[in-house]
């Protein structure tokens, strides 16, 4: 591993929901540029993971540490760990009709435009970008007097949710089971609009049941979360492993692997 | 009875005009009807109190005040001040087909019309519509004649110094096949009281686009209803956007007296602070074939009390009719307040009616998504709040309206949230 300054440092992190653990010691080092892939079984703790990054209500920390560029996550509101360069693109977006999409995009961007002491955007240069990005993630321009989400198929809602990635320009992104859902067609539009944001100064981690996506979207690093730790790590041949094998040999395995990749 | 109301009385006795038939039998009818009080069905969560100790009074002197400007919007204004229609606001020449006069001025036969419609379209179960029945200066005729389209909105403002007193009635007849858009306002300023009532009349296939805007907020009492008769295919589209104040009730009544008329309400009020406002909508299908399609949304902020009773009554031979009522509340705290009553009572056998109210907070998921963007969580619940009376707005017909309205709106949250 190189000595470049870590982006995301997870440290022995125990969090809950409901007072039920769900994360119980996970360990995680990201650098600038790296793709790492968070695979598991169903209930490992994939979605909590993306959570409680973004500090949503009824997710405590019980311990450990969380570090974004050097500042303590935790310490910050939701939104201010936008603003840092989180972003978290959602399972299942949330629909909220009366608030156009354009409206919610617009109001992202300056929130975050204005964290960093710059100028709101005007609305002719806003717009300009908007239509930009719908046209890379293949959604129609309409689609942007809607309401947020409103009535959007699902392949619509992660294309929705490619889009704001590409307008708010995160330091970090967290894909929860972006793939869920999407035909092939429209993973291939999605994995294409986050490769085409790769870049030196970008990483992501891709939550995933299926290896499917990884072969859209290659990763540097493949992790196996099960119950609330991260079981095994290795790099993108880990996940055609787990394709081939399932994930039952490794919840029975000792947890004794070496934890980095 | 209250000492407000016997002054009331008392004043309108000496009046002796062409209204003195109608003035007579409200008379009668006030003496008969008991003051309101929290045992009082109409008034149950709307207590008097701000009626009783107004210290409001009839102003005589001419005082210059003029409507708010509407960008975009050029209307044919109809406009009392204090209670008074001021004809020199008004333009010396009206579209073709239009027609605005006091009903003192009319001829003996369009007063006899005028009278008749004075008893038919507004009930006479609100005591305060009585109220403005004794004590209403005069009633501002408006007619729009057979087939004639009229696309400039008429303009009905009711302007109010500090301290006044108002009491304004206009009558709206559209004549078979017409088409016509009414804007009613009341702009009052501190420590005023007024009732306002409006009248259509809407004749066969004619079509009416509404909107009620009462956005008088602090130390006013305004009372006020707006009444509706249609007619066989007649159309209305009525929008309503309320503020609360010390005491802000309204009565809208539709009744569909024809058959295949069709009617929409859009109703959404925003309260704070201590605000109250109170929006009693009867729907009366006496006729076949009638549809009804109500929205009321309201938000509640602080210590403010929201109350909405929605009574849809479907006749024995109002068979075939639609109706859907649907009211849906918002608290914004746990000191606001929300009295929501749908009530259906349907004695026809083959129609299709829905009704449905909830009351919730804010969506904290929705409010979440937004954070995880970078939205403050305060901006993320205006935008929240906006969106949820949005949807409403963007319904509204006139877009110069809209345009007009989403920022004072917008503005409206924007205070809310500070608390």
């Amino acid at each position: 591993m190189s000595n470049t300054k870590s982006l995301l440092t997870i440290k022995d992190l125990h969090a809950s929901v409901e007072e039920k653990q769900i994360i119980k010691g996970l360990d995680l080092d990201i650098k600038p540029g790296e793709v790492h892939a968070i695979m598991g079984p169903n209930g490992a703790g994939k979605s909590t993971l993306g959570y409680v990054l973004s500090g949503r209500d009824g997710y405590s920390v019980d311990s450990g540490s969380v570090t974004l560029d050097g500042e303590d996550l935790l310490d910050m509101e939701t939104e201010d760990r936008a603003r840092a360069g989180l972003f978290l693109a959602f399972q299942y977006p949330v629909e909220i009709p009366g608030v156009s999409n354009l409206e919610f995009l617009k109001a992202s961007v300056d929130a975050q435009r204005q964290a960093r002491g710059e100028d709101a955007i005007t609305s002719a240069d806003f717009l300009k970008e908007a239509k930009a990005a719908c046209k890379q993630v293949n959604l129609p321009v309409a689609f942007l007097k809607r309401g947020v989400n409103e009535g959007f198929s699902g392949g619509e809602k992660k294309r929705n949710e490619l889009m704001q990635m590409l307008l708010l320009k995160p330091k970090l992104c967290i894909l929860d089971e972006t793939d869920s859902g999407l035909d092939i067609d429209a993973l291939q539009i999605v994995a294409e609009g986050v490769n085409s944001q790769r870049s030196a100064d970008r990483s992501f981690i891709v939550v995933t049941h299926y290896q499917r996506l990884l072969d859209y979207i290659k990763p540097d690093f493949v992790h196996v979360l099960s119950d609330g730790k991260i079981v095994k790590s290795g790099d993108a041949s880990l996940a055609l492993e787990l394709e081939a094998q399932g994930y039952a040999w490794l919840q029975k395995e000792p947890v004794e692997d070496e934890l980095e990749g | 009875m209250s000492e407000w109301l016997e002054s009331a009385i008392a004043r309108a006795q000496g009046i002796n005009d062409w209204l003195a038939p109608k003035r007579a039998h409200a008379l009668e009818l006030l003496a008969n009807t008991k003051w309101p009080t929290r045992k009082t069905e109409a008034w149950r969560y709307t207590p008097l109190r701000p009626v009783e100790r107004t210290q409001a009074k009839v102003i005589t002197d001419k005082v210059e005040l003029l409507p708010v400007a509407i960008a975009d919007l050029s209307a044919i204004e109809l406009v009392f001040v204090n209670g008074q229609f001021d004809q020199t606001q008004l333009a010396k020449t009206l579209p073709e087909g239009v027609s605005i006069s006091l009903g003192g001025d009319l001829d003996t036969a369009q007063q006899a019309e005028a009278l008749h419609a004075f008893s038919t379209i507004k009930p006479e179960r609100h005591i305060f519509g009585l109220v403005n029945d004794a004590l209403a200066q005069d009633v501002v005729v408006v007619t729009v004649a057979e087939g004639v389209e009229i696309t400039q909105p008429i303009r009905i403002s009711s302007l109010l110094s500090q301290g006044a007193e108002s009491h304004t009635r206009v009558q709206v007849t559209l004549a078979a096949g017409s088409r016509l858009t009414v804007i009613e306002d009341v702009q009052a300023q501190g420590d005023s009281f007024n009732t306002a009532f409006v009248e259509y009349k809407v004749a066969a296939n004619a079509s009416l686009e509404h909107y009620r805007f009462a956005l008088q907020t602090g130390s006013n009492v305004s009372i006020g209803g707006s009444h509706f008769n249609l007619h066989d295919h007649a159309k209305m589209h009525s929008t309503l956007v309320g503020f609360g104040s010390e005491l802000s009730r309204l009565d809208t009544d539709i009744i569909h007296a024809g058959e295949f008329a069709d009617a929409k309400l859009n109703a959404m009020y925003l309260l704070d602070g201590k605000e109250l406002f109170d929006l009693h909508a009867t729907v009366e299908h006496a006729m076949p074939n009638g549809k009804t399609e109500e929205n009321v949304r309201c938000i509640v902020a602080d210590r403010s009390r929201a109350i909405f009773n929605g009574r849809i009554h479907i006749h024995r031979d109002a068979q075939k009719t639609l109706a859907e009522l649907n009211n849906r509340n918002l608290l914004l705290s746990d000191k606001a307040e929300i009295n929501t009553k749908p009530e259906l009572e349907i004695y026809a056998d083959d129609v299709k009616c829905a009704h449905g109210a909830t009351v919730a907070q804010i969506d904290k998921q929705a409010l979440y998504y937004l954070q995880t963007r970078g939205v403050s969580r305060s901006k993320a619940q205006v935008m929240l709040n906006f969106g949820f009376i949005n949807e409403l707005i963007d319904l509204m017909p006139n877009a110069a309206l809209a345009e007009w309205i989403r920022p004072i709106i917008r503005e409206r949250f924007a205070q809310m949230e500070v608390k």
